[in-house]
């Protein structure tokens, strides 16, 4: 029986502010357990929570990055429940006036997954358990979060770690968090339903945590629709629970739930203010926004000519694009300062989380300047590329490893004269070519280039050896 | 009666309460009686729709929020002062006789 | 009249008395009453006398603050440093926080003198001061009485002269009922004024911290003290008063409006409204208007102070679960159980009403009927105080329909205890300053007691018109003959 799958996804994101949401306490990752804490973030009697205002800011950022409206009054409500990470036995966190709604995030495809509300709450502690203990760690708790609940307008799988990437890579650019799912500064929870195509209304949905990376939320949505057609096809009713995944196994399985149906009792947190912004405060924050990954993308294609698998590369990490318009604003050509990242720069790092620190020895400028000699055909690509090996690994600029008495040109004449002896000195290859086997020119290319120490311009070369052979 | 012996062991459960039998007998009969007391502000004057956003009417604005600004933690003895702590950890049986 | 600060101050600073001996004097008196008394819970007789050698250190300077080398007492929801904080609850059985409140650590640092810790209704729940863990205080007039509550202990130890003055908290009348009680000063200020880092909570949008004292000066110096915006709190309110309150206390009440309503005196103790009348009579004489005036919606704040504070006191109480302070349970099967048993073990029966009511009147289901609707009415009885000042520069009504129970008094039902604190519970619901001064006292010879209430922040005028009272009335707070000095 065929479904149709209806998925939302809940994200947790953990703001990069100096300092946890209600205090001073760094919120610096590791560090030996309750290192970090203070009486406000350990709950001691006694102790009051004062709002951090980076937090709010940032997630006004994420909101205005995500296309919401934004709440310019907005105030914390109490999520009473007992668990031994959580300090307080109440999470401070926020109900029915989120700082952030209605906004949306726009596929490739063009369809919109719709973002209901965006809102801050406080991270709890850590817990470990051992054989007969439970220890906790509070260095976490009182960590600033963002809650982005998305519409269920997801439909596949595919759509569903589409939507986190995208998520992901905004959150990022505008610089409110490094999201890095393996880490926990990024959470994904997804929600799935099932009913059959047509069927107007929704399905029972259950909501499946213990996702750690983009692959794996695709994974969890197709094991979680499988485990749920599998069910419906059976004739059985789909339990409303909270489900954990097992990257192991590949599947989905009930999890026992702490907060089981419990009643949170929200109600406004009497010892934090209600709070405002005003809208000249928003729009300074919004015009304080870098240009956003999608934007981006469109400008490198439709403006810069880049090829969209190139574009994308680039755009995929921020210190990359900035590395890019960085040389590009010393002059350096498009294509040709792409076409060294994508091959020669990428090519030294192998990880993603390479890419991402994008952790490299030479400055935008340095690396301009080397892009600038390939534009002026001073060097040709693969002297650019050697030569950028060595400055990757140096760190020292171009004038290092290029001088001055290097880039003087072949003359045309010069070049004229040395296609003359090539063709002299090679009479067979001449041969092998007007016979028609045309990768016999390479010989010729190779005297030339030995000739020139490399510094040749083989598409001249080409022009005039053709020429000269007739 | 106004409030059932079952509505109380739920409530029990949510405040981490546990009564013996003869207790929630007691109990239920003296909340009963609370309850009465705190229905009276039902005969008063009709609730509104709004929501309540806040206790009061005082706001702060953005710029009045705490800066981002790192101030030192205390050291783990002191926030473990309370307890008999493990590693640093707050520490926990997960069962004791 | 009971030597008050600012003449204990003049004697310290010529050397009449050092700070050391009046310390000594007043441990030698706690020595030998406390044991009856029950107003102390934690003495702190090692740290007072170190804290004063340095104050008499201190003494020396010309810029010595005026309150430093004065004996004092804390009630035990005051977090101090090092030093038992209980809130008179097993739950925080051996809890010594390792920071202070504002309010001390402000006190501290003018040189006042600790004596211990006084003792309160469990978690401040209560008027009688009987559901404390170490049993209740007595109330030093007679001791067959209680102090009321929930300060009953800092109302007990300044009527019994065991302290100079004493802080207490007031959420529904705690600081000025048991004033009344023990026939002292005690006045709640507005909200916000003070700071409340360092107070356990109840009821996060109506407690504040208040002095205990037996004249208005020296509740008007203690408030000096103690005020002030913090941003440790964000509910304290940066309001400037301008000038030292204890300064400005002479006032002519002539042409002032004195409003009086009569939804206060519904029902309360003849003798008691036969005295606050004599009071406002006194007041007439010397010119004051009397303005009578209606406060309908004060019928129907007991239920919504009870359903918000119960409300707010059900989430703040939770996080006592024996994980990171307080008592723990020594045998359960597993960490929730572990829980609710030290839970269940730690707390008292009143405490644990409160906070199955708190979690009733939020739960769903019923949020609406009770939390929503009483925050709602909260706004309406703000409303009627607000137009009330209009006409009014202050209100006087009585503190308390009664004097001080009996101890042990077993008619009381919980609801009917309630009913004791209609007098009192308004003034908190609308965040605005009351004091609670001594007027007489009852054919028992039980202390009765008036209060004086006024504007937001405008402590000012309140110790004004209560200071003209205290001065032309002959009735002051008595000296009690078992007490350290007459």
């Amino acid at each position: 029986m065929n479904y149709e799958i209806v998925c939302g996804i809940e994200t947790h994101v953990e703001l990069a502010t100096k300092t946890k949401i209600f205090c001073g306490c760094t919120t610096e990752f590791g560090g030996e357990p309750n290192t970090h804490c203070c009486p406000v973030c350990t709950g001691q009697p006694g102790s009051l929570p004062i709002l951090n205002q980076k937090v709010v800011e940032y997630a006004i950022k994420a909101g205005l990055a995500l296309n919401c409206k934004i709440n310019t009054k907005s105030h914390m409500d109490r999520k009473n429940y007992v668990y031994p990470d959580l300090p307080k036995a109440y999470q401070i966190s926020q109900y029915d006036e989120p700082l952030c709604e209605k906004g949306y995030i726009e596929l490739d495809s063009g369809k919109r997954i719709g973002i209901t509300r965006i809102h801050i709450e406080e991270d709890a502690g850590k817990l470990i358990h051992d054989k007969g203990h439970t220890y906790i760690d509070y260095n976490r708790s009182g960590v600033p979060l963002i809650e982005i609940v998305s519409e269920p307008d997801i439909s596949s799988a595919e759509e569903a770690r589409e939507f986190a990437e995208k998520l992901q890579l905004t959150m990022r650019y505008i610089s409110i968090s490094d999201c890095k799912m393996q880490e926990g500064s990024m959470r994904c929870d997804v929600n799935l339903s099932l009913r059959k195509p047509g069927d107007p209304n929704f399905g029972v949905r259950t909501e499946t945590k213990n996702i750690n990376s983009l692959s794996f939320i695709q994974k969890a949505v197709m094991a979680e629709a499988e485990r749920q057609a599998d069910i419906l096809d059976a004739g059985g009713t789909i339990v409303q629970q909270t489900m954990r995944y097992d990257e192991g196994t590949n599947s989905v399985t009930p999890m026992r739930d702490k907060e089981n149906s419990d009643d949170y009792r929200y109600f406004p947190d009497p010892d934090i203010l209600r709070f405002c912004i005003d809208d000249e405060k928003v729009e300074e924050i919004r015009a304080s926004l870098p240009e956003l990954p999608f934007d981006k993308l469109k400008r490198y294609i439709n403006v810069l000519g880049l090829s969209e698998a190139t574009a994308r590369q680039i755009i995929k990490y921020k210190k990359v694009a900035e590395f890019f318009e960085g040389a590009l604003a010393e002059g350096a050509s498009v294509k040709n300062a792409a076409n060294l990242i994508v091959g020669t720069i990428f090519s030294n790092m192998d990880t993603e989380e390479e890419k991402e620190l994008f952790d490299i020895r030479i400055s935008a400028s340095q690396f301009a300047a080397l892009v600038k000699l390939a534009d002026e055909k001073k060097i040709n690509i693969g002297v650019a590329q050697s030569t950028l090996q060595k400055m990757l690994e140096s760190g020292k600029s171009v004038d290092e490893f290029i001088k001055p008495e290097d880039l003087v040109g072949i003359s045309d004449e010069e070049l004229e004269s040395l296609c003359k002896e090539a063709i002299d000195a090679n009479p067979k290859a001449v041969a092998d070519i007007r016979g028609g086997k045309d990768k016999a020119i390479n010989m010729l290319f190779g005297y030339i280039m030995k000739k020139t120490g490399g510094k040749a311009d083989i598409r001249k070369a080409e022009a005039l050896l053709r020429k000269l052979m007739g | 009666m106004a409030v059932t012996k079952t509505e109380i062991e739920k409530l029990a459960k949510l405040a981490k309460l546990s009564f013996s039998d003869d207790e929630l007998e007691r109990f239920t009969a003296e909340f009963d009686a609370i309850i009465e007391f705190a229905d009276t502000i039902n005969q008063s004057i009709e609730g509104g729709t709004e929501q309540i956003r806040s206790v009061g009417a005082r706001m702060v604005s953005f710029e009045a929020l705490r800066p981002d600004e790192v101030a030192p933690s205390l050291p783990n003895d002191k926030i473990l002062s309370n307890v008999e702590g493990y590693n640093g950890f707050f520490s926990v049986e997960r069962s004791k006789k | 009249m009971r030597t008050g600060i600012a003449e204990l101050a003049s004697k310290l600073r010529k050397r009449e008395i050092s700070a050391v001996e009046l310390t000594k004097t007043y441990i030698n008196n706690i020595e030998k009453l406390n044991p009856t008394l029950n107003a102390y819970v934690h003495l702190t007789f090692d740290i007072a006398l170190k804290t004063a050698e340095q104050a008499d250190q201190m003494l020396k300077e010309d810029d010595a603050p005026l309150l430093c080398g004065i004996p004092m007492a804390l009630k035990d929801n005051i977090c101090t440093d090092g030093l038992p904080t209980t809130c008179c609850s097993k739950i925080l059985d051996g809890f010594k926080p390792y920071y202070d409140a504002t309010v001390w650590e402000k006190l501290r640092a003018q040189g006042a003198i600790l004596l211990g810790k006084t003792n309160m209704d469990e978690f401040a729940m209560g008027s009688t001061s009987e559901t404390s863990c170490y049993g209740a205080p007595l109330n030093p007039i007679n001791t067959a009485y209680v102090t009321g509550g929930s300060s009953g202990g800092s109302a007990a130890v300044v009527c019994a002269d065991l302290a100079v003055y004493s802080l207490g908290s007031d959420t529904g009348g705690s600081i000025r009922q048991p004033a009344s009680f023990c026939g002292v000063v005690g006045l709640k200020p507005t909200y916000g004024a003070v700071s409340r880092y360092g107070l356990i909570a109840y009821g996060s949008s109506l407690d504040q911290i208040g002095p205990l004292t037996t004249s208005v000066k020296d509740a008007a110096i203690v408030f000096d003290a103690i005020k002030g915006c913090d941003k440790r709190d964000q509910t304290s309110v940066d309001h400037d008063y301008g000038v030292s309150l204890a300064e400005y206390l002479d006032r002519d009440v002539k042409g002032m409006r004195i409003g009086v309503a009569e939804e206060f005196f519904d029902g309360i103790n003849p003798e008691i409204k036969s005295q606050i009348m004599e009071a406002i009579a006194l007041f007439e004489k010397n010119g004051a208007i009397i303005e009578n005036i209606r406060l309908p919606a004060l019928k129907i704040a007991l239920p919504v102070y009870y359903i918000i504070a119960c409300a707010e006191a059900s989430s703040n109480l939770g996080r006592y679960d024996g994980i990171r302070y307080g008592h723990r349970a020594s045998s359960y099967t597993s960490i929730e159980d572990m829980i609710v048993k030290t839970r269940s073990e730690g707390f008292g029966d009143e405490v644990k009403r409160r906070i199955m009511l708190g979690t009733y009147v939020l739960s769903s289901g019923y949020y609406d009927a009770y939390y929503k609707k009483a925050c709602l009415i909260r706004e309406e009885i703000n409303r009627e105080f607000d137009a009330v000042f209009e006409k009014c520069d202050v209100l006087i009504a009585p503190t308390a329909p009664n004097t001080a129970f009996p101890l042990n008094y077993k008619g009381a039902s919980p609801v009917e205890i309630y009913l004791s604190d209609i007098c009192t519970v308004p003034v908190n619901i609308a965040g605005i300053p009351a004091i609670s001064i001594p007027c007489g006292e009852d054919s028992k010879g039980l202390p009765i007691g008036m209060q004086i209430i006024g504007r937001k922040f405008d402590e000012p005028t309140v110790l004004q018109m209560a200071n003209f009272y205290e001065q032309n009335s002959g009735i002051k707070a008595g000296v009690y003959e078992g007490g350290a000095r007459a």
